[in-house]
């Protein structure tokens, strides 16, 4: 069953000869559990494409489904709870908030959902633990490694109740290791029973997807699915 | 490492489930708070304003509302006195102040009676009173402080003040042969004035009192109701501007200043967060909870300011309140601070930064979440949507500042409150106009004055505050100037300094500015003539003068005025030219032509269409003090004095003399003789007073010597006061303005320039050199300064058109426009953009690593 569905969506920046289409009558759907990786070359709309998917940024045509809901009929609020309640982003360059501890920054999506602060940083670090950064929960962002700051990253997109986490280009600005572990974090909340959508560059990572959607100039030219294994670097597989 | 999806806890408010309710709003606040903590030295310019204000408000508030006399001064704790003193020759009734004493007591409680006696202290023209008061009485406890040994307690005892006991070189213990061989037995003062000297004996001690306080408190009835002798603290002093609303005013205006300068600073706070508030945006937070975290921050900013700015004020203050009391002649309690004033201040300065936070933080919602993390700025609004509005609130200001001036008596100065305010909206809704006109006007510049003059036009979110920050300090200093010069400038009512810093006025007790008493306020015989001469020409030649006009009044009195009854009155005294008077400012009596009846220093007065009254009682004429009074008669039909010729001349020649004196007490206009003559005034004058003319300027000390020897022929002595000259009002106006406005464009220039940073690395990289960043630099200064000099002086103008239009009392606009004081227009609007430019040109120099840094991190 498809949590995420986007419907012949387009997207055209400015006007005139300035005219940019970012997108060209886009069908995508994403299963809930399903991890989905959108490759393509700089330019060709992949985040574009995640920026619609995730109600940050409305398409010029076309409509989008999260959980059988059209994201148009909602107001700019309810799009807001939206985002509070069923969608989770990672970002490249983490974009902790500076000022707050690695536990609040995954708390403040539950207080800002209305849950009081004591439940929600409970929740938040328990979300930590289970990232294995408990002992780094009252470190600020700048106290934090490149890996670790995603991993709170993550956690923050996946606490709460969320149906879909969207990722772009998480591990970017990581070393091997911990872009491989980034991955198998992501692919171990998708077989909890998140959707996510990754856009990425590296092929090794896409190939940890359950689809792999390749775009280019702004329309979907290839749709496959990954045959082999992922390639690995670290020990174990990750938890499924 | 696994990985679940926990589940949401339950959210705490169900009734506010698209906001997030309380637990995201104090998520915000908290991480504003954290942010404060982190990023305080970026808001070290605001916090330093807001501080430097609050500090100064808490002292200027204090020292201006404790240094006139308490409130309470000579009521002690009472609400009400009953004052008797002597009339004239007549003592006062003792047995009536017995009575009416008792009938107070009878009516309203318990009463506290003072006598004092004044006697002069022996070998000198210092006097004190010998006063009977219970220390320990109902009401009279503020006015008496015990210093050392004990209050009298028996009818040989006396307590003295420290200033008293030193004239008389008497101590504790000492007896004192004047009084009656009393032993002093303390020494007392009293905190509500230092300057009253008395000693003190117990209740009935006084014999024959000169003044009799009687003090009672008399709650809900009207002093004036008890008595015409009665009055209450309140009943003195409740005039609506006083020092507490003045300051007030002023931090007002302050604030004012400082939410506008403050803008371009949250402006880049806000810049420099947009990602973090985006990505706060990306995890679903409303634009309510993004404006809550900058205005949050403008709260937290305004909150420790003021704390510690009032903390800074509280140290200077007791810093400073000894030398303030020593200067008000009164004790003044250490935390005598006036709440009223520092609270609302402190308010204030929270308010306004909340609301200068608050305008970038509205520009923030506006922009795209994804246009917000990928950290671009919202485009600027369109320039029409402020200006119409801008143009309508300059116009309500003309009208609130007609309104001011048709008000009678200085009832319409309520109206210049919203007056300031349209103006004020008017300069800041106009501003972003101007600056796209100043970019359009610089289209055919160099290169680097075209970017600068672009860039203002560009980036207005800060450089239109900056700008409306300038016009409103241009907008006060203007204004300052312009009432100064046309109010000065009336011929009819002369006001500045009375006197010259070198000159004294000794005054006859048998002149118009006597007292016409004997020596030592005895009501005996005035002295003879020749006395008071032989005093005058001690204190001459005491302070090296060599020049001791006298001045002579026409009797019976003439007078001038204005044909106008609804204009400002003649003010000043007119003396006659003799031809001692004309010699001593170096005139030569035969320049004076003989149909000559007029000479004055007051510039203009020639072509006023002044009139001549003359005549006194006798004649239906004599000297105006008001409209239509004296002078042949009221005023006449057509809202004109009237000019009889009995006793009025339409058209007396006046001749401008600029050798005469020009302070008000000075004859800066006298009657020439032959005028006097003509219409047989001559018989008679009378001696007012002497004027003495030193080379150099008169110090205290002199003066102090000089009222001595005059004490001993009652004579008056009057020297240069406080009051402040037309110039000096003027340019400490446009001092004001060229400090404040070079200020606030230190405080802004980095910020507007850092915006555009990246364009200055690629200028940079294209071969630009340090001549162009420093272009760059002095072409936003003096762009700035001078479109804020010239924006805040059409303001001004504006709203003083509409209250010179209407202020009767005023000459029309032509009175401003007669008396336009170019001078100080083009030192602001000309010279100081100069050299603002100049400025940022030396310090644009240095390369520009910080500037070149993305406001963005």
């Amino acid at each position: 069953m498809s949590y995420l569905e986007l419907r012949d969506i387009s997207k055209v920046y400015g006007e005139g000869a300035a005219e940019v289409h970012a997108l060209q009558r886009i069908d995508l759907s994403v299963d809930t559990g399903s991890l989905v990786a959108v490759m393509g070359a700089s330019g060709s709309g992949k985040s574009t494409l995640l920026t619609i998917a995730g109600s940050l940024e409305d398409p010029t045509s076309g409509e989008v489904y999260l959980g059988g809901r059209p994201l148009s009929s909602l107001s700019r609020n309810g799009k807001a709870r939206l985002r509070r309640q069923s969608i989770g982003y990672v970002f490249q360059d983490y974009n902790l908030l500076a000022g707050l501890s690695a536990v609040e920054n995954v708390s403040l999506p539950l207080e800002l959902d209305g849950v009081a602060a004591r439940k929600a940083q409970a929740a938040a670090l328990e979300s930590l633990e289970d990232f294995g950064l408990k002992d780094r929960a009252s470190s600020y962002p700048d106290q934090l490694s490149g890996g670790e700051r995603q991993r709170v990253a993550i956690a923050r997109a996946v606490v709460g109740n969320r149906q879909l986490l969207l990722a772009d280009e998480p591990s970017g600005a990581l070393d091997s290791t911990n872009a491989e572990a980034v991955m198998r974090l992501i692919l171990a909340a998708c077989r909890r029973g998140m959707a996510a959508v990754v856009v990425t560059h590296d092929a090794q990572l896409a190939s940890w997807a359950d689809r792999v959607v390749f775009l280019r100039d702004g329309r979907v030219v290839d749709q496959t699915v990954p045959v082999d294994s992922p390639e690995t670097v670290l020990a174990d597989l990750p938890n499924q | 490492m696994s990985v679940g999806v926990l589940e949401r806890p339950a959210t705490g408010s169900a009734s506010e489930p698209t906001t997030g309710g309380v637990p995201a709003r104090r998520a915000m606040i908290r991480w504003a708070w954290r942010l404060f903590k982190r990023e305080w030295r970026q808001q070290l310019l605001i916090l330093l304003l807001v501080i430097v204000a609050v500090a100064a408000v808490v002292v200027g508030a204090a020292v201006a509302t404790n240094t006139p006399p308490p409130a309470n001064a000579g009521y002690g704790m009472a609400d009400d006195l009953a004052t008797y003193a002597n009339s004239g020759k007549h003592p006062i009734n003792l047995n009536l102040v017995t009575a009416q004493s008792a009938a107070l007591e009878y009516r309203f409680g318990a009463v506290q009676v003072i006598e004092n006696e004044s006697f002069n202290v022996p070998g000198s023209s210092q006097t004190y009173d010998l006063r009977s008061q219970d220390p320990h009485g109902p009401y009279g406890g503020p006015m008496i402080q015990l210093l050392s040994g004990h209050y009298p307690t028996g009818p040989n005892q006396i307590a003295l003040t420290p200033g008293l006991a030193s004239e008389l070189n008497l101590r504790v213990g000492d007896t004192w042969s004047s009084q009656g061989g009393k032993t002093v037995v303390g020494i007392v003062q009293n905190p509500q004035s230092l300057l009253d000297e008395f000693a003190l004996v117990l209740p009935g001690q006084v014999t024959h009192p000169s003044t009799v306080d009687v003090l009672f408190d008399a709650p809900g009835v009207n002093a004036g109701r008890i008595g015409s002798n009665v009055s209450t603290p309140g009943s003195l002093n409740n005039n609506p501007i006083n020092p507490e609303t003045i300051v007030l005013a002023l931090a007002t205006v302050g604030m004012l200043l400082i939410a506008l300068v403050s803008i371009g600073g949250f402006t880049v706070l806000a810049q420099r967060r947009l990602r973090a508030l985006g990505m706060l945006e990306s995890m679903g937070a409303t634009d309510r909870n993004v404006r809550l975290v900058l205005e949050a921050n403008g709260v937290i900013v305004g909150t420790v300011g003021a704390v510690v700015g009032f903390g800074l004020g509280l140290v200077a203050w007791l810093a400073y309140r000894p030398h303030n009391e020593q200067n008000a002649h009164h004790l003044i309690p250490m935390f005598a601070l006036p709440w009223k004033v520092i609270v609302p201040a402190m308010v204030l300065a929270v308010i306004a930064t909340f609301f200068a936070a608050g305008h970038p933080a509205r520009a923030i919602t506006r922009v795209p979440v994804v246009g917000a993390l990928a950290g671009r700025p919202a485009p600027p609004r369109q320039i029409h949507r402020s200006f119409v509005p801008g143009v309508i609130a300059l116009a309500i200001g003309f009208v609130f500042f007609s309104l001011s001036g048709a008000g009678s008596e200085g009832s319409g100065v309520i109206w210049l409150i919203p007056g300031f305010v349209a103006l004020i909206a008017g300069i800041i809704l106009v501003a972003p106009f101007f600056l796209a006109v100043l970019a359009r006007a610089g289209r055919k510049s160099p290169i680097a004055v075209r970017l600068a003059l672009r860039d203002l036009s560009r980036y207005r979110a800060r450089s239109g505050s900056a700008l409306s920050a300038i016009s409103v300090g241009v907008l006060i200093a203007v204004v300052i100037c312009a009432v100064a010069v046309a109010r000065y400038s009336n011929v009819y009512d002369y006001v500045g300094p009375n006197l010259a810093s070198n000159e004294l006025a000794v005054w006859s007790p048998s002149g118009q500015n006597g007292n016409g008493q004997g020596p030592n306020g005895t009501t005996s015989a005035i002295p003879s003539i020749e006395s008071q001469e032989a005093s005058v020409h001690s204190i001459a030649s005491a302070v090296g003068a060599t020049d001791v006009v006298e001045l002579d009044n026409p009797a019976p009195s003439v007078g001038l005025q204005n044909p106008s009854a609804s204009g400002r009155q003649w003010n000043g005294q007119i003396y006659v030219a003799t031809p001692a008077l004309l010699r001593a400012y170096g005139i030569n009596p035969s320049s004076i032509p003989s149909d000559v009846d007029v000479l004055s220093s007051r510039p203009g007065l020639s072509g006023s269409g002044v009139q001549l009254t003359y005549g006194g009682s006798g004649k239906g004429g004599g000297q105006l003090v008001g409209p239509g009074s004296g002078g042949g008669g009221g005023p006449g039909p057509g809202n004109t004095n009237t000019c009889s010729p009995e006793g009025c001349i339409a058209h007396p020649v006046v001749q401008e003399e600029s050798q005469l004196p020009t302070g008000t007490d000075a004859p800066n206009t006298v009657v020439t003789e032959s005028a006097l003559h003509r219409l047989q005034l001559a018989s008679q004058s009378s001696l007012d007073g002497w004027i003495i003319q030193a080379n150099s300027p008169i110090t205290s000390a002199q003066i102090l010597n000089a009222q001595t020897v005059a004490a001993t022929n009652n004579l008056s002595i009057e020297s240069k006061n406080d009051a402040p000259t037309s110039a000096e009002i003027v340019n400490w106006a446009t001092v004001f303005a060229i400090a404040l406005a070079l200020g606030i464009l230190a405080m802004s220039i980095g910020l507007i320039r850092s915006e555009t940073a990246s364009e200055l690395r690629t200028l940079t990289a294209t071969g630009a050199s340090s001549r162009t960043r420093r272009s760059l630099t002095a072409a936003t200064a003096g762009g700035l300064a001078f479109l804020g000099a010239l924006l805040g002086t059409v303001a001004a103008y504006v709203g003083l058109a509409g209250w010179f239009h209407s202020n009767s009392l005023e000459g029309g606009v032509s009175d401003i426009i007669d008396h336009i004081p170019w001078s100080n227009l083009f030192l602001i609007v000309i010279a100081m953009p100069v050299v603002a430019a100049i400025v940022g040109w030396v310090l644009a120099g240095r390369d520009p690593t910080g500037i070149s840094t993305r406001p963005m991190e």
